[in-house]
């Protein structure tokens, strides 16, 4: 501990510290886990902590910059779920160690050859990472509400659904829809286009319901007739939860459509590397992967599980996240400080205006 | 001197008023309590009960995990508080300086700050001397929020207590601590029942301090709902909302009750809303 | 509350008052709020002037930018907004806290303390699980809409994503901080006075005005300062429940430490608030304790 105030008082000097070694796959201790909530079934972790004879200790962050502010203020997690521009940040930062395929018996099942995992482009060399999960971002809608959808981001302003529309309350998703239909790149900090799209976005107002990343309970609810939303939100609510799943569709716009991924990684301050090793092989079993999907809808890069996934979303398509949708640059990249604060401070005048 | 309670008349707009409210309070309730019995998954329609999201509940660890951490937290945080606020209250209530109103006015400002201010500014505070977040940190933070209901609830109390009957102990012999021990501490009973109910009930609600200042611990099972809330359907919720309904039920039942042991006509609703009798 | 009215306590007499003891009780807990409390505010006052780094992380610096930032329409309109639905919440909750405390203290019998037991219970559990129910409740599928339609009222009512629903939840979960305090200023009412009132103004609402509630108002302002304040600087509220044009100062201070990754502008915003919001309630004191010390 220091005097009050001590650790605000820093330089702008980069951190240049070699990779810690990748940790062995062997029990050390109870896994500590750090994970957006509800983001795993809870079958499977309770049966990993019956089969090891281990704990597994549960934080939830409900936000990327929540969890990074816990990592910098030097809380000891075994095992978090960045969203991949993190995955960079943390690196770059020396926050992460290195997770060695060779120790991970299921690891043929990601890092299989000629599988885009090898040379991600959040990870090069796939050093401290191990996927979790992919997802596009695109438009729900009811069908029984709404007729006039055109397969274009436009279709957030679509008139016939006013008062009914939603945006994701999420800065990169909402910046990068109004990106997208203006023909900027997604990452964009530039100040005229951000101009730009404030005022479009600002336009969508008098349309708009809400900002709200509830996307299932607002659509279930029937609040929501047009939404923008997560391709795995969608098919929860309309394979999991719909009474009618044919009143519910799914589009992936064709200006484009950002793609994210998850990843596991170690923290280089974990107490328990070992555990996080065995714990991360265990979610790579297939069948484990499987469980995971029939919980979230969201699909796992597991290669064994694949198939059951495309049979989850056999009836939209869109939904479906191929890998030559992951090589393209519609990613949610590291953007600097100034750059990130004049992106916030346009959003922050869109919602409170 | 009786007081008649009794007016003669019914006031029909009041009365029609405080049904509604409670149809008004209890609906949501009645919602939980309904829909965590639903065999299906759905929040709008019932189609059948089911005990299954209680099932759900008892395998889910995190979920059991967060209950207990908050019921340590709210624990430690009540008998932190009860004690820093007691000091607090009788230093208050007999020195009668500049200073001691200074104290008194600045332990009421949590009363009347946004939760998000404290909870902001405990975080700076933990994060700027390098302290690690963790259930201390939140359970040091929700004493300090804390502090400021006992103090209020023990000089309501206090304010009653004669002064004669403690310069009555001294006369006789007793130091300022025996009087404190064997005269004053005893009366306050009551006040420390009811206010120690109340502030376990609020920490344990409590979920804008524990969001900002929790670690790697367990996390408060308020803060677990509301990373639920923000995203999905999670009917377990239902679940264990029901069960904490009941917790908080009967923790309340219990305060009406207990201080009926320490006499009759006492109860702790009055020490909590400082009326006297 | 007890505390706001202290026209009855007697001087301490001086033997009472020479106190070691008691001087030295108000160590340990001054020491705490000035170590946790003191100390957190002097913070964030410091880290208004800071910077962030380009690794995201917020630094002491010595720049007034923050605070030109505010100069903004923007955040200006933010501060009427939330000083609106704070004055709303206000206003509903003192509708409903005196028919209440009224109904429950003057008529309860013997049921009073049952009653208020009854009222304090679901305030003391899981307030977000409650929001999260009324999120399902009202949506727009919901069985208050069902309900409505079923029994040919109404074709629907949009109740939620409304500055409404913003105001309701804010009620919701601050009203009963109206109620106690004055359901305990009724309690210590001598109910005479209010039989008096009535023989003389011949009307329930002019005794009300005229009796009744001057009668009461130490109670009244302790609600209004317990409620209005907390109220202004929510974001829980607008958060599940609003809409496009609903965002709170509150929401606004929040973030800054979450998605702006601001956290030095989070803290200017946090003094100004402050500063405003004490601005208010020293106002409001000198106003509501001139009348208290009418006898």
């Amino acid at each position: 501990m220091t005097l009050p105030g001590c650790a605000y008082i820093r330089d702008d000097a980069p951190v240049d510290t070699p990779l810690p070694p990748s940790a062995k796959a062997e029990i050390d201790g109870d896994l500590v886990y750090f994970n957006w909530a509800d983001y795993l079934a809870p079958r499977v972790v309770k049966g990993f902590q019956e089969e090891y004879g281990v704990k597994v200790i549960e934080s939830n962050y409900d936000s990327m910059e929540g969890m990074y502010a816990k990592l910098a203020a030097g809380n000891q997690y075994d095992i978090v779920f960045p969203i991949a521009k993190w995955v960079v940040k943390l690196r770059r930062e020396g926050k992460l160690r290195s997770i060695d395929p060779a120790q991970l018996q299921n690891a043929d099942q990601v890092f299989y050859s000629g599988s885009y995992f090898n040379q991600p482009w959040y990870d090069a060399g796939s050093a401290v990472s191990v996927p979790f999960t992919v997802y596009k971002t695109g438009v729900g809608w009811r069908t029984d509400k709404v007729s006039t959808m055109t397969g274009s981001w436009q279709d957030l302003w679509n008139d016939e659904a006013r008062g009914h529309i939603f945006t994701l309350d999420d800065q990169d998703e909402a910046l990068a829809m109004a990106a997208l239909l203006l023909g900027y790149d997604v990452n964009t900090a530039k100040a005229s286009e951000l101009e730009e799209m404030k005022k479009l976005l600002i336009s969508q107002k008098g349309l708009l319901r809400a900002y709200s990343s509830d996307d299932i309970n607002n659509m279930v609810g029937g609040d929501a007739w047009v939404h923008h939303m997560w391709s795995g939100d969608f098919l929860y609510l309309q394979q999991g939860l719909a009474d009618d799943p044919a009143s519910f569709d799914f589009e992936a716009p064709s200006e484009g459509t950002p793609i994210n991924s998850d990843a596991y990684v170690i923290p280089a301050n974990a107490q328990h590397p070992g555990t996080a090793m065995v714990f991360i092989d265990y979610l790579l079993r297939p069948e484990n992967a499987i469980k995971n999907m029939n919980y979230l809808y969201y699909p796992f890069p597991v290669r064994d599980a694949l198939p059951a996934f495309a049979d989850l979303a056999k009836d939209v398509p869109a939904c479906n996240v191929e890998i030559s949708d992951l090589e393209n640059e519609n990613v949610f990249r590291l953007l600097g400080t100034d750059e990130v604060q004049r992106r916030a401070a346009m959003w922050t005048e869109v919602k409170a205006s | 001197m009786a007081r008649a309670r009794r007016l003669e008349r019914k006031p029909m707009f009041a009365v029609v008023v405080t049904a509604v409210f409670f149809a008004w309070l209890y609906l949501p309730i009645l919602a939980v309590a309904l829909f965590s019995l639903n065999d299906k998954k759905s929040l709008s329609t019932f189609s059948g009960f089911s005990l299954r999201w209680y099932d759900d509940l008892v395998h889910n660890d995190a979920l059991i995990d967060s209950l207990l951490a908050s019921l340590k937290i709210a624990t430690v945080a009540t008998v932190g508080s009860l004690v820093l606020g007691t000091m607090l209250a009788l230093g208050l209530e007999r020195v009668r300086s500049r200073r001691g109103r200074v104290i008194g006015a600045v332990t009421l400002l949590p009363l009347v700050t946004p939760e998000i201010v404290t909870g902001v500014a405990a975080l700076l505070l933990f994060t700027g001397v390098g302290l690690k977040l963790s259930m201390t940190t939140v359970i040091l933070a929700e004493i300090t929020f804390s502090i400021a209901y006992v103090t209020v609830i023990v000089r309501g109390r206090l304010a009653g207590v004669s002064l004669e009957v403690e310069e009555a102990a001294r006369d006789l012999g007793c130091t300022p601590f025996q009087a404190l021990r064997l005269v004053i501490l005893p009366t306050l009973v009551p006040a420390l029942v009811g206010a120690g109910l109340l502030v376990f009930a609020l920490v344990f609600d409590d979920f804008v301090l524990a969001f900002f200042t929790t670690g790697v611990d367990p996390q408060p099972l308020p803060v677990r709902v509301y990373s639920s809330i923000r995203f999905g359907v999670s009917p377990a919720i239902n679940a264990i909302g029901t069960l904490m309904l009941i917790g908080s039920a009967l923790l309340i039942v219990a305060a009406l009750v207990l201080p009926r042991l320490f006499g009759r006509g006492t109860s702790s609703l009055d020490l909590i809303t400082g009326g006297q009798k | 509350m007890a505390v706001l009215d202290r026209r009855g306590a007697k001087p301490a007499p001086r033997s009472a008052q020479r106190t070691w003891l008691w001087g030295a009780l108000l160590a340990l807990p001054t020491a705490w709020m000035v170590a946790f409390f003191v100390f957190s505010m002097a913070i964030v006052v410091l880290l208004s002037f800071g910077r962030t780094t380009n690794d995201g992380f917020p630094a002491f610096a010595t720049s007034t930018a923050n605070y030109r930032a505010l100069w903004n329409d923007v955040y200006l309109e933010l501060f009427w907004r939330s000083l609106l639905y704070a004055l709303a919440t206000v206003a509903i909750s003192v509708l409903i806290a005196y028919p209440v405390a009224y109904a429950v203290a003057l008529h309860g019998g013997r049921y009073k303390n049952a009653l208020i037991a009854a009222i304090v219970v679901p305030f003391f559990a899981s307030y977000l699980i409650r929001m999260y129910a009324w999120k399902a409740l009202l949506s727009d599928d919901g069985l208050v809409n069902s309900g409505l339609r079923g029994s040919g009222l109404s074709d629907g009512v949009t109740f939620l994503n409304t500055p409404w629903a913003v105001i309701g939840g804010l009620v919701y979960g601050f009203v009963v901080f109206m109620i106690l305090p004055i359901y305990a200023s009724l309690e210590r009412l001598d109910v005479s006075l209010i039989e008096a009132g009535k023989d003389l103004y011949h009307g329930p609402v002019r005794t009300f005005f005229s009796v009744t509630l001057p009668a009461t108002r130490a109670g009244l302002y302790g609600g209004v300062l317990l409620v209005f304040l907390p109220a202004l600087g929510d974001f829980v509220s607008a958060q599940l429940l609003g809409g496009a044009s609903t965002f709170m100062m509150g929401n606004l201070v929040q973030q800054q430490f979450t998605e702006g990754q601001n956290w030095p502008l989070g803290s200017a915003l946090t003094v100004a608030m402050m500063a405003a919001l004490t601005v208010l309630m020293v106002a409001y004191l000198r106003a509501t304790s001139t009348q208290a010390q009418e006898p």
